[in-house]
Formats: structure tokens, sequence, C-alpha cells
């Protein structure tokens, strides 16, 4: 059995460290690039969205490298995701590849069924081995996390620009290569070290925009045209609360005891959107009401056609809070141009902004004296 | 107490239950006209353009309310099957709606989801009836007549293979709508032309060009997805689709798989662009469609900009090819 997952991100490293303990021969998706898509585009129906062609297009790729069962993470409910593993398997199988389509469901299985599903496809692993892999995978996933957290602030600030992102794909790599918790946990403090050290702006005070939207436009560079990285070229900090580690956190091991992430933000999100509507919606509308204060804008990436995102857009601009949002939807019409332009005019709105609230603020303190 | 409810959306479905309900608590209910264009335009100025036709659609229906009621009703739709939830659009609904149409008078909501359970939605009944009659038992009486009018009505829909502007006539009594969206049975014998998709496109005349009655002029007889029973419409579901994930999908998948499989010369399915489960859903069709190989079949997608011309070509095309092979009886490809 040859075992295939789509690219998520960077999640393609924990993966590979998973499978090589369990011994699953495990292909890791080829690099996304054009053709991914267009092959995603081609054999799609046209209406769906991103995740449905850049996933297909990886099920394709990995399938000619011959790959016979794929995993597509996605859980049944309200968005459309959960219906994507049948749709795709049969694509697939009418474009003649013989494979078996697992789908990973989140809210209904489990860290159990997750479990069970990779016991199964690990040639019924003892459990021992199974919890031990799935534990360096997760501590692959947090140090990733960690580099990458400290790479958006650092991004903003380096004298020499490019330096952070040379350093995180070197962290990456080296990541990738680390074979044991030890030297992970060595990996880990090294980068950060290498990180804090890079020669920053003492002056900058950067402007903080929040990253928000639909989990997989977020979290997959190529879908978004690596907005992130363009943002720290443009001296912009950026946060964002959709990370693997943290998902994998709160949906595996936390939400069972009943802790909730997303609580703070869905009461916050109260008074616009009462009732969760799939997807991330909710979270999209709680997170410009939440971090008003907190950010100077938001940028809102979504899938065209995806529903919730745009109920979502439809109902961010009525809220009382007044933070700038940019709304971009990823498709695979979209060029870079266009999405710098954009990145570009809305910065420029955010520092004029910054600038006018500090004037109206110092005025303010004059007066009061 | 005035309620508006408007004529889009779940409208075609759940209206005699709606009336129902709110009369026998007291109120008086207030539906909008048929959609035109400045409800369309109206509707559509308020959102983003990629918001789907249908709920636009809808924006405009609840804008003409606006000034002509004291309540609005705004339902949220989760899931009314076990484990078969509906699209996002319909949770958001009140919630869009009310951002973006801020004049609004205000909502009734109220929140169905079967996976629930009954005492759930029982007490959120209870709560909606709350707000124009305080009497607990009245309440219970009108939802018992409001389920009581909804079987009837489907039965009435089943039973003289009628299409629900008819029978929405029938049961409301109201009868100065213009009728072009309604199916006369008055269509000569040339095809059987079947509709497949949600009823708020289908019934709708304006968004759809008068789909039905363009087709029924031209002498076809047209059958749509409430003239098939519904363990009939769930059967095609899961051999279309291999098991149900959306609500409302019997309408779009299971009258495709039920038509593909018998009695119709023709198929058309209608999807509004940019809906979600339809993108998936009418894809399953036509997948089946090309494996059947028996039926020709043709999805027709709307939108705001959609040529009346455009539609016109597109049937005259599709109903030349039904008749033509319907002649020579030979198989055709889809």
């Amino acid at each position: 059995m040859r075992l295939g997952i789509p690219h998520i991100g960077n999640l393609y490293i924990p993966l590979k460290a998973l499978f090589k303990r369990l011994e699953v021969d495990y292909i890791p998706p080829p690099v996304n690039t054009r053709r991914t898509l267009s092959l995603g585009v081609k054999y799609a129906p046209e209406g769906l969205c991103m995740p449905f062609k850049l996933t297909l297009g990886n099920f394709i790729e990995i399938a000619e490298l011959g790959a016979d069962t794929l995993i597509m993470p996605g859980s049944y409910g309200t968005c459309r995701l959960g219906y994507y593993a049948r749709t795709q398997e049969k694509i697939l199988n009418e474009l003649g590849y013989d494979i078996e389509m697992v789908q990973l469901g989140v809210s209904e299985q489990k860290f159990l069924g997750m479990m069970k599903i990779f016991k199964r496809l690990a040639n019924d692993a003892p459990w021992l081995k199974l919890l031990s892999a799935y534990g360096f995978c997760q501590k692959k996933i947090n140090a990733m996390d960690r580099i990458e957290q400290l790479t958006q602030k650092v991004r903003a600030v380096e004298v020499r620009k490019g330096t952070a992102n040379r350093i995180y794909r070197d962290a990456l790599k080296a990541i990738d290569e680390a074979d044991d918790s030890r030297t992970l946990n060595d990996i880990q403090k090294e980068y950060i070290e290498r990180l804090n050290a890079v020669e920053k702006d003492p002056d900058a005070q950067p402007l903080i925009v929040g990253v928000t939207g639909e989990f997989f436009v977020v979290l997959e560079p190529f879908s978004n045209y690596d907005i992130e990285n363009e943002l720290g070229k443009l001296g912009v900090e950026v946060r964002r609360k959709t990370f693997i580690s943290e998902w994998t956190k709160f949906s595996y091991f936390l939400n069972p005891l009943g802790i909730n992430e997303n609580e703070r933000i869905h009461r916050a999100a109260q008074p616009y959107l009462k009732r969760d509507i799939g997807g991330d919606g909710w979270e999209s509308v709680g997170e410009k009401v939440l971090h008003s204060n907190e950010y100077d804008g938001i940028v809102h990436l979504a899938p065209f056609t995806c529903m919730p995102e745009i109920i979502a857009q439809n109902i961010m601009p009525s809220t009382r809070e007044n933070l700038p949002v940019l709304t971009i939807l990823c498709d695979e019409q979209m060029t870079k141009t266009g999405v710098l332009t954009r990145l570009e005019a809305f910065v420029d709105l955010l520092k004029h902004k910054r600038m006018m609230n500090n004037k109206i603020s110092h005025k303010v303190a004059v007066q009061g004296v | 107490m005035k309620i508006g409810i408007p004529r889009a959306l779940l409208y075609y479905q759940y209206f005699p239950v709606w009336k129902t309900l709110f009369e026998e608590l007291g109120a008086e209910v207030v539906v909008s006209p048929s959609t035109t264009q400045s409800i369309l335009t109206d509707g559509s100025s308020r959102v983003v353009s990629d918001t789907c036709l249908p709920v636009k659609v809808f924006l405009g229906h609840v804008i003409w309310l606006a000034d002509k009621c004291d309540r609005i009703f705004i339902p949220a739709v989760r899931s009314v099957e076990p484990k078969v939830y509906n699209c996002s659009k319909f949770l958001g609904l009140p919630d869009m709606t009310r951002a973006v149409i801020p004049e609004a008078p205000p909502f009734l909501e109220i929140d169905i989801d079967i996976n629930k359970g009954r005492s759930t939605l029982y007490r959120a009944i209870y709560s909606l009836g709350r707000n124009i009659n305080k009497n607990p038992f009245k309440i219970r009486k009108a939802g018992q007549a409001a389920w009581q009018s909804y079987l009837d009505y489907r039965e009435y829909m089943l039973k003289n293979r009628i299409s629900p502007p008819l029978a929405l006539q029938h049961i409301t009594g109201e009868a100065a709508i213009r009728n072009s969206s309604s199916i006369t049975n008055a269509g000569g014998q040339k095809g059987t032309i079947a509709l497949i998709g949600h009823p708020y496109l289908i019934y709708d005349e304006y968004i759809n060009h008068r789909l039905i009655h363009r087709l029924e002029q031209a002498g076809n007889k047209v059958i749509t997805p409430e003239m098939v029973a519904s363990p009939d419409l769930k059967a095609a579901v899961a051999t279309v689709t291999g098991g149900a994930y959306w609500t409302y999908e019997d309408e779009v998948a299971g009258a495709g798989g039920y038509y593909l499989q018998s009695k119709a010369d023709g198929i058309i399915g209608i999807m509004a662009f940019g809906c979600g489960p339809d993108s998936l859903m009418m894809d399953m069709v036509r997948r089946y469609a090309v494996k059947l190989g028996s039926t020709p079949f043709m999805s027709l997608t709307l939108e705001e900009h959609t040529a009346e011309a455009g539609v016109v070509t597109r049937l005259e095309a599709f109903t030349d090819m039904v008749y033509r092979r319907k002649k020579a009886d030979s198989r055709v490809c889809v």
C-alpha cells in the first residue's frame, strides 16, 4: 500500500515522520505548481472551491507517483468539504486510477477514530507504537508552528528583508531531517535563537494585521500567493489564530474535555451572527469583533464560492467595531499582481488610519492638559 | 400583528405551515408579490456579488416587506432529517438579513434542528409562538394544525400531480397572481420534460425566465420533483450520491435519479450560479446520466445576468434534440 495526503501548508513534514515510524509507504505530494491547480480545475466541477481543485490536483499527482490509498481530511457538516472525498474518489476512478479514498473526519471521529484509521493503514501496528509515532509527529507540528509564529513577527521588522524567510526555510529543512525528539528540541531552540538574533529596526512600530478566513486557504500559501510573506515585506506583523498545532490541540485533546478555544470568539460574534454556519464563517466574524482594538486591520481569505465565508463577508461591515477588512477571494483566476496591488492599497490605508488616530489622541492629550 | 413572509427560498415548501401557524395564533400574514426586476435589483444591491441568486432574491423580498408589516418571519433551518444538514446560507439567513437590511422590522426567528431532539424543536416552536400569543395551549394547537396543513399540502400535490404554485393557490385561495409559473397540464404531448432543482428556482418565473410556461407552450408536458413520492426520492438519492449529505437534496439528486430511471424524455437541471450544494449534486446527477446513457440531461445555471435569449436558445436546442431522439428512438449521448 502506498499512501498519499494532499498539501495543507507544511503538514507533509510531520506526516512524513509519522508514517516513517509506522513503516507505511507515504508519498509526499509534489510541490504545488500551476500544473497541480490546472489538473484540479480541469477535472473538478466548475462551481467548486479552491480547496477541492487544489487537493484534487494533489491527488492526481500523487496517484501518478503510484499511490493507491488517499486520505482526505474533512468533516461531515454544513460545509461541502465533507462531501469532497466521495466526489474526488469518483473523479479519480473515472480517470482510471484504482485508488481507495479514506475520509478523515475530525468532528465525528475524534482522536480515537483517527488513530484507528492510522492503525488500519499501518497494518494493525500496536497502540504503543502508534501513540509514540503520533506524539513525535505532533512535536514536529508544534516546533514548526512556533518557529513560524516568530518568523511572522521578525519579517515585519528585520533590517535586511528576507533574512527571516531564509532562516525559516532552513528550519523546516532541519525539522524535516530530525529523527528523534532530542534533536528536534535542539533545532527548535537553535532556530528561535537565530530568529531572535536577526538585526531588527529598533524604531519600527509595525502595523498588526490579522489573517483569518477559511482554514485551507489560510494555511496553504500556494492558494493565497503567500500573502503573509508579502505582508511581511510591506512591514506588517501578521497574526493568525489558525495553526495546525492549535487546531489539533483543541479539536483532539481539549474539546473532549469541554474546553473550546473558539468560545470566546463565538461569544464575540454573538451579536451579529448567532449560530454556527459551518466552515469558519462564525470565527471570521468573531475575530473581527474580538480583536478590533488589538489589530490595525484584517485580511479575510476565502475561496471563491465559499458559502460560510460569503455570509461572514456580508455581515462583517455591519459590526459596531470599526476595523478595516480586506476580503480576498482565492481562485484559479487570481494573479499575484492583483493581490499585491490590493495589499499595498490596504496597508497604505491602515498606515493613514493609524497616523490620523495618533494625531487625534495627541490633540486630546494636549487639550486634556 | 402583521407578519411578513418573503415569497422566496423555503416559501414554496413551507408556506402553508407558516400561514396556518401564524393565523391560528391570531396574526395576519402578508406575503410579498412575485419577484420583479426591482425586487432583484434591490436585493443584489445590498450584498457582495458572490452571494447566490436565491439569497439576493430573498433579500429583495424582505426589503419590499420592510415597511408593510410589524415582523418578518425568517427561519434558520439547520436540519430536517437526522444527520443531514442544510446549506450555510439557510443557517446564516436571519443574521445576514439583519446585517444588510438594518431598516427592516424585527424578525421572528426559529432554529430548526432535528438532531437536537424533539423537545428542543417543541421549545423552539413554543418560543416562536410566544411572540404572538402567550397561551401555550393555543400554541400547541396551532403547531398541530400547521403540521397537518403541511401533510395535506404534500399529499394534495402528489395526488393531483400539480406543482406548488397551483397547490398554494388552492390552499390559500389566493388567485390573483399571474400564473405562468404553474404547471397547468395543458401542454401537448410532444415530449415529457422533467425539471429538477430547488423550488425557489423552478417556480420563480422571473429568475428562470418563465421556463415552465415556455416548455408548455411548445407542447411539452412538464413534471417536477413534487410529483414523486418521498420514498422513491430517498431511494434515488442513495443510488445517485451514495447517501444524503444535504437537506433538500431530494429535489435535485433524488428527482434527477428518479426521472433518469423512468418516464421522462428529457431532464433539465436548474441551479443557481455559486450554489454550493448544487455544484456537487448536479454534477453527481450528470455523472449518473452519463452512466445510464438513456435520457438526455441538460443543466441550466441561472444568475441575475442570464439573458433571456440565451435560455430560450438552449431550451429550443434541447427540446429539438429530445423530439428527434424520440422519433428515432435511438441511444443518445448526454
